[in-house]
């Protein structure tokens, strides 16, 4: 067996996630928000670790994706 | 035959003990970091005889991990060595064999040379050494599947930590203790793709091969 391979397989879409994946609509408000609450923090640890100008440049594309 | 596998699916072969919980998480994590998609035999409903429907997962999974590492006797009194781990892999080498373009196994210890003393034949076979830890998990997966864009351990490692960190409450919601329930799986599954776009999103910067 190989020690690796190389991955060329796109990205999976959210959306075939969540046919693998289905929960509820209810329970899946529920886990956005702890996605929510992680982005505040991931924004929190950026803005802590680059210039004001970096850091205001990163929430622009985090908010556009 | 059965149909082509996804070309993102990995089985994940793994013990469903308490002492796993940690490095099971880390699984999920970094496989969705990685753009790969983890499945668990758990997951799987219907009234077909478990080990054709374990058979069935392996044939439709592209990789498979086979995590060795707590291949031991049980701490029950009777001391029962535990096997379908390794009954799991040997099902899944035959398949690999019979179809080498459709199958790649990988082989997960805690410690360097215990393989060969737990599995002697399969010397010659590398296993990927995580040492116990969901650090350790995280760095062998990376280094089992490389790809663009991958980002990096500490980043890895950060959204672990988070998911982790809300396994209690998610084991709350879903009414059961046993993290490999599918319900929780499920729901695994989906906060850790969702993080792991989240952070390829914004790290445009990550490490391009």
């Amino acid at each position: 067996m190989p020690k690796s391979v190389h991955i060329t397989a796109p990205w999976p879409t959210q959306e075939e996630i969540e046919k693998l994946f289905p929960i509820s609509k209810a329970r899946k408000k529920e886990l956005q928000a702890l996605v929510d609450e992680f982005k505040a923090q991931l924004s929190r640890r950026e803005d802590a670790s680059v210039t004001p100008i970096a850091a205001e440049k990163r929430r622009k594309r985090a908010s556009a994706a | 035959m059965p149909p082509p596998p996804d070309p993102r699916a990995v089985f994940l072969n793994i013990p469903y003990d308490e002492g796993f919980h940690g490095l099971y998480v880390a699984y999920i994590v970094g496989l969705f970091q990685l753009g790969l998609v983890p499945h668990l035999a758990s997951e799987i409903v219907g009234g077909d005889r478990r080990l054709n429907r374990i058979i069935q997962l392996i044939q439709s999974c592209r990789y498979s991990i086979h995590d060795l590492s707590r291949v031991e006797l049980s701490s029950s009194p009777s001391a029962a060595p535990r096997s379908n781990m390794p009954l799991e892999l040997g099902m899944t080498i035959t398949w690999q064999i019979l179809n080498p373009d459709q199958h790649t196994w990988f082989v997960g210890e805690s410690e360097p040379y215990r393989l060969q003393r737990s599995a002697s034949d399969l010397n010659g076979t590398d296993p990927n050494i995580h040492s116990g830890t969901a650090e350790g998990v995280l760095r062998e997966l990376r280094n089992a599947f490389p790809r663009d864009k991958m980002p990096s351990v500490p980043d890895m490692l950060a959204v672990y930590r988070f998911v982790n960190g809300f396994l209690d409450a998610i084991l709350y919601k879903n009414g059961t203790s046993n993290p490999f329930d599918r319900s929780v799986f499920m729901e695994l599954c989906w906060i850790s793709k969702t993080l792991a776009d989240l952070i390829r999103h914004s790290k445009p910067e990550v490490q391009e091969l």
